[in-house]
């Protein structure tokens, strides 16, 4: 019985480490104190994900001063390898993380890639949900967003207050399908 | 000295254009339920692959249009909810029609209880199942899925396509390399990545009128919706397009496209940015056969663009045309389209018995996955048969698809940001009995006929009409439609051109020079009008200026032997025998068997050889 109590939170511990591309553990809410940080759900596979690559790094050099961005890859069948091609590829210049476990998905409450989660500087989460609103259902894309959800959220945590929406589902694909 | 020269003038014709495992307590009731459902639970092995072999991996697999895999558990699995999401939605697969009374080859549409079985897999944990249960993958041929093409076309240049934006839209020209006439049996359209490509359209340009728009030769050009001019009666006969999952089809006997030296193939391209640069450099694979076209189908279209000035906010817009089939026909395939604003279209056909059947129905119009529907069998429609389109436009804010945010008033137009109300039909006339010659002049006459009163001021049906009339010897009708157009485009040198041509074969010298000089200001390099303002020219015996019109003429297309046997007419009936000899004799090799070349050859020589010159 005591093997059971002091296995089973040592296996949980392990199990839910987030992961930079060189495979040591990464905490995103260690740096950057006083920062806002956000947090970039993706699958290399997911079109909808991919077609945003071109906005979310503008925009994480547009918040340069007030935010940290973190690309953060759910899916534990990919490999750091794939991950970095896929980097290069899509011209990013992000910190990857991957978080086979789920640890961040569960923490943000995010479904879906591509979604995001934007922490303030004491670390709430204050947003999760999608970028826009420039997929409104699969297979329809509008010309351009009428919504910015997540440039509205990552203003208001940089003033320190809440945005007025706190979380909008994403259109993509499921991340509980990659569990 | 007996000369004459070739009174076939060049005379212009159509312009064409979830998941609850199955572990934990259960309640009494729940126990219960579950005791009452024998069934066994869904298993991918078992009932999901045969749907998703049958009706996803065509596209879901590597080098195709999807974006992932779909070849197996292990995909399925990592894309269950998605696939029970997108299904529920009918997004995917993409296939637009509702059922209806006419069936679509190729039918791509899932049935409900399909839809219902994926969920319900999704909902119990997506299980794989038993092994032995599984269906066998399906074969795909590699390569070129027709065996090897017998020529194979790559576009001249790239097209840089950017990392993000709105849709693009790009006009490749593929110079066919063909030195005479052959028929094409099939086409594989290999549009480069086919993941960025959402259709694409090729459309035949038998006079180079595509090339005027590139900037630099080779590069192709920017562009929706394109036009292509024709000059002879050689309507769009066959729709050359390609979708994701796109099986290339080979036309039955007797049906192939004619393709002649000199003819390009303009591929229309509708292309989505992926978040990085691509390039893209399109491939044609063409299939020959040596049976020329015995069966002679025909592109109708009905359309009413000139109706679409839809208010902002207007939420049930409609459209409406219908055409009355002058002759039997039997219709092959149907092309519905609109952009953005277009919400639900519906095409029927009433028989001349009364009888009112749904042709197509799409509640849901999505521009992008729109798609060329073949019918499974042809559908008969008897002359008197009034084909009809019922199109309904959303241009409010509820429409996810509206290019302008807020909705602005938008009108019928060739960008994208405009509308259309199109309805293309491939019918192919039915010879009755006795019946000789095209049968397509008759659709065509009335289609014109039916443009024309539908708006007076439609410059191409007054155009056509004029031509098909003409073709039927209705000389003073022609010129009348003629001048409806000329009124319409003072200066479009197509209808100048047709209408010196129907001028002169009234025998009206002085008009017919005076339009081809027109028809030349407005394009000095044009073949057509140079070659005729020399027939005008020396049949008012002007035969120096008509010399200099076919030399004009034999410059701009050195291969056409009857510009070559007109200059060396000319040239002789001025009496300069040895420069007349020099191009009868050209005339002769690009064609042995032109017999003015060869009668004018005749005298000429004589006079060499008297020594005369």
């Amino acid at each position: 019985m005591a093997l059971f109590l002091t296995i089973g939170p040592l296996l949980l511990l392990a199990q839910q480490q987030v992961l930079g591309l060189d495979g040591k553990v990464t905490d995103p809410f260690k740096k950057d104190p006083g920062k806002v940080v956000v947090l970039i759900f993706v699958r290399t596979d997911c079109p909808i994900s991919n077609r945003y690559a071109p906005l979310i790094e503008q925009m994480s050099g547009k918040y340069v001063k007030q935010a940290h961005f973190y690309l953060v890859f759910p899916d534990k069948a990919e490999s750091a390898k794939s991950i970095q091609t896929y980097l290069e590829e899509y011209h990013y210049s992000l910190q990857a993380l991957r978080d086979p476990s789920h640890a961040l998905v569960a923490k943000s409450g995010v479904k879906v890639t591509p979604e995001a989660a934007v922490y303030d500087a004491k670390r709430n989460l204050v947003y999760h949900g999608r970028f826009d609103n420039l997929y409104e259902e699969f297979g329809k894309t509008r010309r351009a967003a009428t919504t910015h959800e997540l440039a509205d959220a990552i203003d208001a945590a940089s003033r320190g207050s809440r945005p007025a929406t706190e979380s909008a589902a994403g259109i993509g694909c499921f991340i509980a399908d990659v569990k | 000295m007996k000369l004459r020269l070739n009174l076939i003038a060049e005379v212009a014709g159509i312009c064409c254009a979830a998941a609850l495992a199955a572990g934990g307590g259960l309640s009494r009731a729940q126990a219960r339920t579950k005791s009452l459902d024998v069934r066994p639970p869904v298993t991918f092995n078992r009932d999901i692959a045969p749907i998703v072999f049958h009706s996803c991996t065509l596209c879901h697999r590597p080098g195709e249009a999807a974006p992932f895999s779909l070849l197996n558990y292990r995909d399925a699995k990592s894309h269950a909810r998605q696939i029970a999401a997108i299904t529920q939605s009918r997004a995917m697969p993409p296939w637009l029609p509702e059922p209806g009374p006419y069936q679509f080859a190729d039918q791509m549409r899932l049935s409900s209880e399909q839809i219902e079985l994926i969920a319900k897999w999704v909902e119990q944990g997506a299980v794989e199942g038993d092994a032995a249960d599984l269906v066998h993958q399906p074969k795909f041929a590699q390569g070129w899925q027709l065996g090897e093409p017998d020529l194979v076309i790559k576009a001249d240049k790239p097209y840089q396509l950017p990392a993000s934006g709105t849709d693009q839209y790009w006009n490749f020209i593929f110079r066919t390399p063909a030195k005479k006439t052959r028929w094409l049996r099939a086409m594989e359209i290999r549009p480069g990545d086919k993941r960025l490509v959402h259709h694409a359209n090729v459309l035949v340009d038998r006079m180079e009128s595509a090339r005027r728009q590139e900037k630099t030769e080779g590069a192709g050009f920017a562009g929706m919706e394109i036009k292509i001019e024709s000059e002879a009666f050689d309507p769009d006969s066959h729709f050359l397009f390609w979708k994701p999952g796109t099986v290339p089809y080979s036309e039955p006997d007797g049906m192939a496209l004619r393709l002649d030296a000199g003819t390009d193939l303009v591929l229309n391209i509708h292309l989505q940015p992926s978040g990085k640069p691509e390039s893209i450099q399109p491939t044609l694979g063409l299939y020959f056969t040596d049976r020329p076209a015995t069966q002679l189908p025909m592109l109708l279209q009905l359309e009413n663009d000139r109706k679409l000035d839809i208010p902002a906010g207007a939420k049930n817009f409609v459209v409406e045309d219908e055409f009355t089939m002058p002759e039997d026909v039997m219709l092959l395939a149907i092309y519905p389209h609109a952009h953005y604003v277009g919400k639900d279209l519906e095409a029927f056909a009433k028989f001349p018995e009364g009888t009112k059947r749904s042709l197509i129905h799409i509640p849901n119009w999505n521009l992008n996955w729109q798609a060329v529907y073949r019918y499974a069998e042809p559908v008969q429609l008897p002359a008197g048969t009034v084909v009809s389109m019922h199109y309904v436009y959303d241009n409010s804010e509820d429409n996810v698809l509206n290019p302008n945010d807020p909705p602005k008033r938008v009108v019928g137009g060739n960008s994208s940001k405009d509308e259309m109300a199109h309805l293309w039909l491939q019918v192919l006339p039915v010879k009755q009995r006795g019946e000789t010659g095209d049968l397509r002049t008759v659709l065509q006459e009335a289609m014109a006929r039916h443009n024309v009163e539908k708006n007076s001021a439609d410059f191409e049906a007054h155009y056509n009409l004029a031509a098909m009339l003409q073709r039927r010897g209705e000389l003073s009708e022609a010129l009348k439609q003629y001048e409806e157009a000329l009124r319409l485009r003072p200066e479009d040198a197509t209808v100048n051109n047709a209408f010196g041509a129907a001028n002169m074969a009234a025998g009206r010298m002085e008009e017919a020079v005076r339009y081809f000089e027109a028809a030349l200001r407005g394009r000095p390099e044009y073949f057509d009008a140079h070659y005729n303002l020399g027939m005008a020219l020396a049949l008012r015996n002007d035969f120096a200026r008509a010399a200099d019109e076919f030399a004009t003429a034999v410059r701009l297309n050195p291969q056409d032997a009857n510009a070559e046997a007109n200059l060396g007419g000319a040239l002789a009936a001025m009496e300069k025998w040895k420069e007349a000899k020099t191009h009868l004799e050209r005339a002769l090799v690009l064609d042995p068997n032109h017999s003015l070349a060869r009668e004018n050859l005749e005298e000429v020589k004589r006079h060499v050889g008297s020594g005369s010159y």
